[in-house]
């Protein structure tokens, strides 16, 4: 790596810019799958994707990166200029989506603090193999080659000429070996690094970055820079990066040499100080260029001439932003929220007499900016599943040709929003499901379809929609379904279940056996799904989110697997509660309902365990107060109120003193210094100030029942 | 915030003096070296959590960030007293955990000269007893104050909660 370059602040931009890049490439790709072939916007947009990242990359020295994406620019550049009409696509969307796969190994390792250090080599010569074949195949059918793309730019240097006694004059040849990739990138990250010290640098050729025909020169006849310095020899040789290089010539010459050397090379047109910002861009948007020998020049006139797309107008209206600000700008928000209530129900306002007329028109004015305020940052946090779809998109397409099924994704409702920190959740448990329905879902052979007289080509489809504060994303196939004798069988076998028989489970109830762990119908393990693991991650990550999954299925007909998630997680609705001296906050959707009841409905335990029977129904009982050893809490049940709370099909009842209201409620974290508090899965601040406690209801159910 | 208490440490370690913020609870007094302390509070009502250590004595809200108290007395082992006016919490900030110290009362700001501080003695208490949060003893107008360590107070709990997941697994 180039240390001569500060490359913080570059790295994170490659990262981010590159994986922005590749995401957008896939995009493409996989929209495209089924059609023919790309049509020229794609082209040229793949193109340029690759031109950017082998730009960026070849500056940031990551040389597997930068040749892998050369390579891919170069087959299409030549599908550009030629317009083939015989490519196989299939094999190029692979191609391509094998060197997307490749980059985004190199970034993860680099994200992560290592190196990029991974072998093109591979892939490299599938390319180049690909690229020939479709070549050879076209010349065969004798279609003229296209023109070598040439461009002149201007050339823009930079010498900041400072005279002083006690210079040294050199002049240095840089010998790069023969096999050296952009050479004239190296080149100038040498003359970079000499700026440091230089009073006056000249170099040949001058086009280096902007000219990549420069490379070849530089090749060839070695890179020359006429150096007028302070520093000594050795100084200077440190500082150039010889990793490269064969060799390089060192000479001490007269201020009288220099001065004539300014003359015979004889580039320069106007002194410029450098700039590295402007020598960044002329990096990014050089103009894509063959490489010689690649394919032989035929006539002046090219292929078809085309402008490049520009780049879509929806990308330039956008700023990244780092999370980390809007998680701020999140809690400034939630303490106006509270601040604002603080000052409109303030007691110093209830002086008997006080003319508030003017106050309640600004109170209500400051009211509804805020309650504006809270819904613009919301909308702010949520984004479109597009992405997380996408990536469904990929797997299928690798999936289904792995298995060698014939399987069509269609997406419904992509644009559906979510709140970013729970499209990162939801992201893998998705992947899952839809992996399961390609896997197992889809019939093996095209023949068991048409024999239930389904079309031969499986189906899945991906949808997404908002419902009643919730989302649902549901994995929809018409594959074989689920079977319930199977499923019976199996949890029977693997002793997940006691010795009940079929009828007493409903088919929901049979269903939700595959997400018991340690559970799995498939007889053989594939590479993808099968393992018992799985379906109990997927139930486990969407409860962690308040979410569940839901299951439901025709033997020879498909399933459904639906996630219902919360559309945010910062803010919910709940009803605050005192037990004792504190507050507690329940979330309002899990509430089933509240009951006042007497001693005698409870029936208790010899262990000490109680219950509660409630028009027939047999539920657990906890007294809140007691189970966490508060004092001044009600323990008589005639006093207090008893809360019906339900999650994922199970309910609990639980003795709280008295109700105090429903309101919005900001969810912040318990401080890590306290670790987890059993029970309780955050805090929020009320309308006074003082702090109410979440109750954690899953966590009190999966608790109950543990016992 | 972090850079601004690296900036003052590294200060400290050249000049041979250091200053200190003390406080008293019970017959002693403490000190706790002032570049931790980020400000001093009065008393407020603290919400208690359920099922925490018993030093931990809950949350306060710090203007709209919400951060855990603890009771120094009973952090050190010591018979809790009751909670008066002149008791105070003194917010602290140590490696960007901030956390609240309920002390009985606060006595002053004091300069205490690195030559006056002494380790603590050692005889008579074996490893891991409780002054392992006293890094050393300043004799300052005939009295003697135990200088606390408040990242060890923060240290030895990340050692109890490894214990306890270890113990756990």
């Amino acid at each position: 790596m180039a240390e001569e370059f500060n490359i913080d602040g570059m790295l994170d931009m490659f990262l981010f810019e590159s994986g922005q890049l590749l995401e957008k490439l896939e995009g493409i790709i996989l929209e495209k799958q089924d059609a023919e072939c790309f049509d020229d916007a794609d082209i040229n947009e793949i193109f340029r994707i690759m031109h950017t990242i082998k730009g960026s990359s070849g500056i940031l020295m990551y040389d597997n990166i930068m040749r892998t994406s050369h390579k891919l620019e170069d087959v299409f550049y030549y599908l550009r200029e030629s317009q083939p009409d015989n490519v196989p696509h299939l094999e190029l969307v692979e191609n391509v989506l094998k060197v997307s796969d490749f980059i985004n190994g190199e970034m993860d390792k680099i994200k992560n603090g290592g190196d990029a250090d991974g072998d093109e080599g591979e892939l490299i010569k599938v390319l180049d193999e690909f690229l020939n074949r479709i070549k050879g195949e076209i010349k065969d059918q004798g279609i003229r080659l296209p023109k070598e793309n040439k461009h002149e730019e201007p050339s823009q240097f930079y010498i900041v000429p400072v005279a002083s006694e006690g210079s040294h004059f050199y002049r240095i040849t840089i010998h790069y070996r023969n096999d050296t990739q952009m050479s004239n990138i190296r080149a100038y990250s040498a003359t970079y690094a000499l700026k440091e010290v230089a009073e006056d640098l000249l170099y040949t050729p001058d086009d280096i970055i902007s000219n990549e025909e420069s490379s070849d020169v530089i090749l060839a006849e070695g890179f020359h820079m006429l150096l007028q310095t302070k520093s000594l020899k050795d100084e200077v040789l440190g500082l150039i990066d010889c990793s490269e290089a064969e060799h390089i010539d060192f000479e001490e010459i007269s201020s009288e040499e220099f001065g004539s050397g300014l003359v015979t090379m004889g580039r320069i047109e106007s002194p410029v100080a450098i700039d590295l910002g402007e020598e960044d861009a002329g990096v990014r948007e050089e103009k894509p260029h063959p490489v010689p020998g690649d394919y032989v020049v035929k006539t002046k006139e090219t292929g078809k001439g085309k402008t490049l797309a520009k780049h879509q107008s929806k990308q330039q209206s956008m700023i990244s932003v780092n999370v980390s600000k809007m998680d701020a700008l999140m809690d400034l928000i939630g303490e106006i929220v509270i601040a604002e209530a603080v000052v409109l129900q303030n007691p110093d306002l209830n002086v008997p007499g006080l003319d508030l007329t003017n106050f309640q028109k600004a109170s209500a004015q400051l009211a509804k900016v805020t309650t504006e305020l809270q819904e613009v940052i919301m909308s702010m946090r949520m984004m479109p599943l597009t992405n997380t779809f996408q990536k469904m998109r990929r797997i299928v397409f690798d999936v289904s040709r792995k298995l060698g099924k014939d399987i069509e994704l269609e997406v419904i409702g992509e644009d559906t929003e979510v709140d970013k920190n729970i499209i990162e959740h939801i992201s893998d448990p998705l992947m899952h499901l839809v992996r399961n329905s390609v896997d197992h879902g889809i019939e093996e052979n095209a023949d068991d379809r048409i024999a239930l007289g389904k079309p031969a080509k499986g189906k899945i489809i991906l949808e997404a929609k908002n419902e009643g504060g919730k989302v649902y994303v549901s994995v929809k196939d018409d594959g074989k379904g689920l079977s319930k004798e199977k499923l019976y069988d199996k949890a029977l076998a693997n002793g997940l279940i006691e010795n009940k028989s079929m009828s007493e489970f409903t088919d929901k109830e049979i269903y939700r056996f595959i997400t018991l762990p340690g559970f799995s119908t498939k007889e053989e393990v594939t590479e993808y799904s099968g393992r018992g693991v799985g379906m109990d991650v997927v139930v486990k990550n969407i409860q962690s989110i308040g979410g569940r999954l839901d299951i439901d299925s025709e033997e020879g007909y498909g399933s459904e697997m639906t996630l219902a998630i919360p559309l945010t997680l910062a803010i919910i609705n709940g009803i605050v509660v005192q037990v004792g001296n504190s507050s507690f906050v329940l979330e309002t959707a899990s509430i089933k309902e509240f009951v006042r009841i007497g001693e005698d409905s409870i029936i208790q335990e010899p262990g000490g365990e109680e219950y509660i029977v409630l028009r027939g129904e047999c539920y657990p009982f906890i007294r809140l107060g007691q189970r966490y050893e508060f004092e001044n809490c009600q323990t008589k049940v005639e006093d207090g109120v008893v809360v019906v709370l339900e999650h994922e099909g199970s309910q609990i009842c639980v003795l709280i003193d008295s109700l105090m209201q429903e309101q919005e409620i900001v969810v912040k974290p318990i401080p890590s210094y306290v670790k987890k508090v059993r029970g309780i899965s955050g805090c929020t601040q009320l309308g006074d100030g003082s702090i109410a406690l979440i109750l954690d209801i899953a966590s009190l159910i999966e608790e109950e029942e543990r016992r | 915030m972090a850079e601004e208490i690296k900036e003052e440490q590294t200060e400290e370690v050249d000049s041979p003096k250091r200053e200190f913020m003390t406080f008293q609870t019970g017959r002693e007094y403490f000190g706790i070296n002032i570049s931790y302390v980020n400000e001093i509070i009065q008393m407020q009502p603290i919400t208690a959590l359920p099922e925490v250590k018993d030093y931990i004595k809950g949350l306060i809200n710090l203007r709209g960030k919400i951060i855990p108290v603890i009771d120094v007395r009973t952090r050190f082992k010591m018979k809790p007293i009751e909670y008066t006016d002149r008791t105070c919490i003194i917010v602290i900030n140590v490696k960007s955990t901030v956390i609240g110290l309920i002390v009985e009362k606060i006595a002053e700001v004091n300069t205490i000269l690195d030559e006056d501080i002494v380790p603590p003695p050692t005889l008579g208490h074996k490893e891991h007893e409780h002054n392992k949060y006293v890094y050393g003893l300043a004799r300052t107008d005939g009295a003697v104050k135990l200088l606390l360590d408040p990242e060890k107070l923060i240290m030895e709990e990340d050692m109890e909660l490894l214990e306890e997941i270890q113990e756990e697994e």
